[in-house]
């Protein structure tokens, strides 16, 4: 009894593992479902964006007026842009547009799957002579992969917009002079890890919203589950990456 | 084309001591029944008797415990998953829960059948094909609707319409009138009946409206205790004493 959650949990990491090799092994096998993948893009892509730019303007304004008090006292006040920009590119940014994307995706994607198993349209779809996770499970995770890296992209852009309007709070800097600042410091050796880890992070959010989504159990009130865990799951699992990926880039030297 | 085939006096379904349990419960003992092409057999059986897992297992859903189901000839359980999917191509599937495609029309719900890679037909093709379907339950105004704003009775014919879309040669009706009026309850029956002429088709019609199993059946099977309890036509079992088959036809 003692040691069931902890079976329960190792149960399910290996379950869930099972499941990223399935897709691995029927994700590259003809036929492919192309419009399928479309419209998942469109479906994932679309209705994130406004809530992705709005909350990416708003860390950009935070971040660089909290900081602002802080980097006046050491009089370092011009290395403002400079500095809040990297933050906001490297770490910031893509972990917080992920945990809204774990949010919003992983639970859109746990419901919409659980419900078609638990009412038999997964059955159905076999009986179709469709290959159901190909249709539904391998589309979904594809269009999480690309489309959240390019969530995150977007927000870093608009992020940066909001801490130019942070700066000019306090102080008067004309766009040109803010870009400069920030391209001196911020290189392509800063974005290109947090691209790839956004790559993992869309990956794991498929994956596991699919994966509680096609697992569904015991009807109506499995499918509030299997949305609940799959954003309870995938937001620990984008955590867990981040730390991951810190200690690569550490152990690799480029962040 | 309409392919030669060569089951005309055999079983197209064969169903040899069939078992199947979930955990203690078990569902299905010892089952028998076979299904000759042109065949309507009707299952009857109270709530639970395991109606609907005897269908899921023919189409290869579920997976049997012991015993043989023979479709074609072949042997489901040992079918590899490509000629499974041939086989299911040639295998109506009618779900009591419908199992409409939520987030599609009425239209894409039934060109899903179709999307079969080997089935190649035209785009005009597959637009007279749903017309035809939809025309046969009487929905054709329907096409460009939801799933969610079609009534209880519309989606079941829905349903029944995108089960036989593909001219299937088995076709599995898991209650195909209930929760209908019975006047649309008859209009499906004759449809059913007009489906197994025009396509010689065999069937395996699960129902409890007597008015649909007197007019679709050849044969009656009433499925008790997991076992095929008794088997005859309506009028020998509509006339039997048994206190077990009677029960179904008062
Ligand atoms: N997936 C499953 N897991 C566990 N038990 C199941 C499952 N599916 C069916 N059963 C059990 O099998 C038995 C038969 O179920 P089935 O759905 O075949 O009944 P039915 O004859 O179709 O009844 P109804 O007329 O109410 O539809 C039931 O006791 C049910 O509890
Ligand atoms: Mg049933």
């Amino acid at each position: 009894m003692k040691y069931a959650a902890l079976k329960f949990f190792l149960l399910e990491t290996g379950n869930i593992f099972r499941f990223a090799i399935r897709f691995f092994k029927e994700g590259f096998k003809p036929r492919y479902e192309f419009a399928e993948f479309l419209k998942q893009c469109y479906n994932i892509g679309n209705t994130s964006l406004p809530i992705v730019t709005t909350t990416g303007l708003i860390m950009g304004l935070v971040i660089t007026i909290q900081s602002h008090p802080a980097m006046e006292a050491f009089g370092t006040e011009s290395w403002l842009p400079s500095i809040v920009s990297v933050s906001l590119v490297r770490e910031i940014v893509p972990v917080i547009t992920a945990l809204i994307c774990a949010g919003k995706i992983g639970s859109s994607i746990g419901a919409e799957l659980g419900s078609m198993k638990v009412t038999e349209q997964i059955d159905s779809m076999e009986v179709s002579g469709t290959n159901p996770f190909k249709y539904l499970v391998v589309t979904r995770v594809l269009a999480a992969t690309l489309m959240v890296p390019l969530l995150i992209v977007l927000s870093d852009t608009i992020s940066l917009y909001g801490a130019f309007i942070g700066v000019n709070i306090n102080q008067i800097i004309s766009f040109h002079l803010f870009a400069n600042q920030v391209f001196q410091k911020l290189s392509f050796g800063d974005v290109l890890p947090s691209v790839i880890k956004a790559l993992f992070f869309g990956f794991a959010i498929g994956i596991i919203g699919c994966y509680k989504g096609y697992n569904t159990q015991n009807g109506t009130e499995g499918v509030g589950k299997a949305a609940n865990s799959a954003v309870v799951i995938s937001t620990f699992v984008v955590f867990f990456i981040d730390l991951i990926a810190a200690q690569i880039a550490d152990i690799l030297h480029i962040l | 084309m309409e392919e030669v085939t060569t089951y005309s006096t055999d079983n197209i379904i064969e169903i040899i001591g069939l078992k199947k349990s979930f955990g203690k419960n078990c569902v299905l003992n010892n089952f028998n029944l076979n299904v000759k092409q042109g065949e309507n057999v009707v299952v009857i059986g109270k709530s639970g008797a395991g109606k609907s897992v005897l269908i899921k297992c023919i189409v290869g859903l579920m997976v049997q415990d012991s015993g043989s189901i023979k479709v074609f000839g072949d042997e489901v359980s040992k079918l590899s998953h490509d000629d499974l999917d041939v086989m299911r191509a040639k295998v109506g599937f009618l779900f009591q829960s419908n199992a409409l495609y939520d987030s599609m029309t009425v239209r894409e719900n039934l060109e899903f059948p179709l999307r079969r890679h080997w089935i190649k037909s035209t785009k005009e093709n597959i637009g007279d094909l749903v017309m035809e379907a939809l025309t046969n339950v009487g929905l054709a105004e329907t096409i460009n609707m939801k799933p969610a704003e079609l009534s209880g009775g519309m989606k079941k014919r829905i349903a029944l319409a995108r089960t036989l879309i593909l001219k299937p040669k088995i076709i599995l009706y898991d209650e195909p009138t209930s929760g209908l009026d019975p006047v649309t309850g008859k209009e499906i029956s004759k449809l059913i009946l007009e489906v197994q002429k025009k396509y010689n088709a065999a069937s395996i019609i699960i129902s409890h409206d007597l008015n649909c199993a007197k007019i679709t059946s050849n044969k009656i099977v009433i499925l008790v205790d997991g076992t095929c309890y008794a088997m005859g036509t309506y009028q020998e079992l509509s006339a039997s004493s048994d206190k077990k088959v009677n029960q179904f036809f008062d």
